[in-house]
């Protein structure tokens, strides 16, 4: 118990009257790394997370943050901060309010509220009210809120719904720095793409049970998928793409292998960089068929 | 402790709701009391400012449906989730709400029954009418009214957080002091026990502004109407810590 993990969820049940929400899952999250947690609607991501945050009581097992039950923590807010179902607030209260609200009970100064205004760049909303919010700023007043304590574990549920493309790319560099300053960050999703260029890890459940939970790129190397490419400037490309974070692997005659990124992706590296190739071909399973696979092929249906 | 306290007058005072109940619960009671003192019509012996200073009774209304409010709000729009998660203990999130919102019922009967004695009283004496009331007594009646109010919002912190639902806990509450204690009163053999212990009853016992003959005096009705809102707020925590917080 010297260093217990920042977050641990152990043979976590949970039962609501007949339906099984959860059932025995387990999986545990480090510091400084982000643990991307990916099951279709219904999964039993949301009632995870409210467990591990103390407002769920698990019917059997543990969710630990730091090695203790959310209601243990002496300083909660300094320890975890949540986002929850995009951001909860008053909608009659300003998006400056509700954070000083929080601070007060917290016992963090109020300024930080400004500051967090200014990190998520909600500073000219700040004394409208909530109500009138597009989705988008809720959900960054919603990671105002969980970032007001400096907490050292972050537990973001679906944080990039209702972001737009630029909003999404924002908040997965957000998500790097704050993983990179040595911050535990489980983010969950029922995207994988949302996840797949961000996390670490990755554990995937349905019907609240685990599927799979390894190193994202473990993930893709054991399944072979990714794609190929070869041509005179593969090695200028492979760059390009590791500089963004992909994984990048030497193929046979110079060419390269890409696991984690779909054709089209590398298609637009390729466009933007005018770069020459003479070959760009799938190579095993995607991501996203993976993902699918483990899942069930989307049963769930659109929602 | 102070810090939830605090939060809890913050977010009060942050939204519409608090001003909207207050200056409602003001201008019925002053516009009610006003009137009957500029126009009504008294005869020697009666006691126009005491029971003018009945209508003060409606705050205490006003100050439930606030406390009412405390809890189920949360509930209605989700925040209850952020607020556990800066106060995991429920039972110290309502503590704070207790203590924030009485104060609150606490300022909105003084205000009310404070403000209407002294307009009243001070239409009364313009119109050379004898108010028939001694000092002490008024001072009693603003006291234990301004009581009321509280115990009154207290209770309704409890009820909120018992039932959750606002607008259930709204009507329930007050289906019970208009509807339900009103039919009951008139069955013969429980009128004289519902007038003496019942809610409505015991507020204005406590309020002393009225001397009908089941009524309690000042101080026992003050501590059985105490201990109601206690129940209810034990009841309340009991039921909320036993609650998944789904939403």
């Amino acid at each position: 118990m010297a260093h217990p993990q920042a977050i641990e969820v152990a043979g976590l049940t949970k039962r609501f009257g007949a339906t099984l929400a959860v059932d025995g899952l387990s999986f545990s999250a480090g510091a400084g790394r982000i643990v991307g947690f990916l099951g279709p609607n219904g999964a039993g991501k949301t009632t995870t997370l409210r467990a591990l945050l103390g407002l769920i009581a698990p019917t059997a097992g543990r969710a630990t943050i730091e090695g203790q039950a959310y209601g243990a923590l002496e300083q909660p807010a300094a320890t975890v901060g949540a986002l929850l179902d995009g951001g909860l607030f008053h909608p009659g209260r300003s998006g400056r309010n509700h954070l000083r609200a929080i601070a007060l009970a917290a016992a963090i100064p109020p300024a930080r509220a400004d500051e967090l205004l200014d990190l998520v760049e909600l500073r000219g909303a700040a004394d409208r009210r909530a109500g009138g919010y597009s989705l988008g700023m809720r959900q960054r007043l919603g990671l105002a809120a969980a970032l007001l304590g400096d907490p050292r574990v972050l537990v973001l549920d679906e944080p990039a719904n209702g972001l737009d493309p630029q909003g999404i790319r924002w908040l997965r560099d957000f998500l790097r720095s704050l993983a990179a300053e040595g911050r535990a960050v489980l983010v969950s999703s029922h995207v994988l793409a949302e996840v797949a260029q961000t996390a670490d890890d990755v554990v995937v459940i349905n019907h609240g049970r685990s599927i799979v939970q390894a190193p994202l790129q473990e993930l893709m190397a054991r399944r072979g998928g990714g794609a190929r490419v070869a041509g005179p400037d593969a090695s200028r490309l492979a760059e390009l793409l590791r500089a963004d974070g992909a994984d990048v692997r030497p193929g046979e005659h110079g060419s390269i292998v890409v696991t984690d990124r779909s054709g089209e992706q590398i298609g637009r590296v390729i466009a933007a960089n005018g770069i020459v190739i003479s070959e760009l071909a799938p190579s095993g399973q995607s991501l996203e068929e993976v993902y699918f696979e483990l899942t069930g092929g989307g049963e769930g249906g659109p929602s | 402790m102070m810090q939830i306290v605090r939060s809890e007058a913050f977010k009060l005072r942050t939204t519409r709701t608090f001003l909207g109940i207050t200056l409602s619960a003001l201008a019925l009671v002053l516009l009610i009391s006003i009137a009957g003192a500029a126009a009504g019509t008294y005869h020697a012996g009666e006691r126009p400012l005491r029971d003018l200073l009945g209508i003060g009774s409606l705050a205490q209304l006003f100050a439930l449906v606030l406390g009412i409010l405390a809890v189920s709000t949360e509930f209605r729009h989700g925040t209850i989730t952020p607020s556990l998660l800066a106060v995991p203990s429920r039972a110290r999130l309502v503590a704070g709400k207790v203590v924030a919102y009485g104060i609150a019922g606490l300022v909105l009967g003084l205000i009310a029954f404070a403000l209407s004695a002294a307009i009243v009283s001070a239409i009364l004496s313009a119109r050379a009418i004898d108010n028939g009331a001694a000092v002490s007594e008024v001072a009693k009646i603003v006291v234990g009214g301004t009581l009321a109010a509280t115990l009154y919002a207290i209770l309704g912190v409890g009820l909120g957080a018992l039932l959750r639902n606002q607008v259930g806990a709204i009507v329930g509450a007050l289906g019970w002091i208009f509807v339900v204690e009103s039919l009951i009163g008139i069955i013969p053999g429980l009128d004289e026990p519902v007038q003496k212990f019942g809610l409505s009853g015991l507020a204005s016992s406590l309020t002393a502004s009225d001397s009908g003959r089941n009524r309690l005096d000042q101080v026992p009705a003050g501590l059985l109407l105490a201990a109601y809102a206690a129940i209810f707020v034990v009841a309340g925590i009991a039921v909320l810590r036993r609650r998944d917080v789904t939403a």
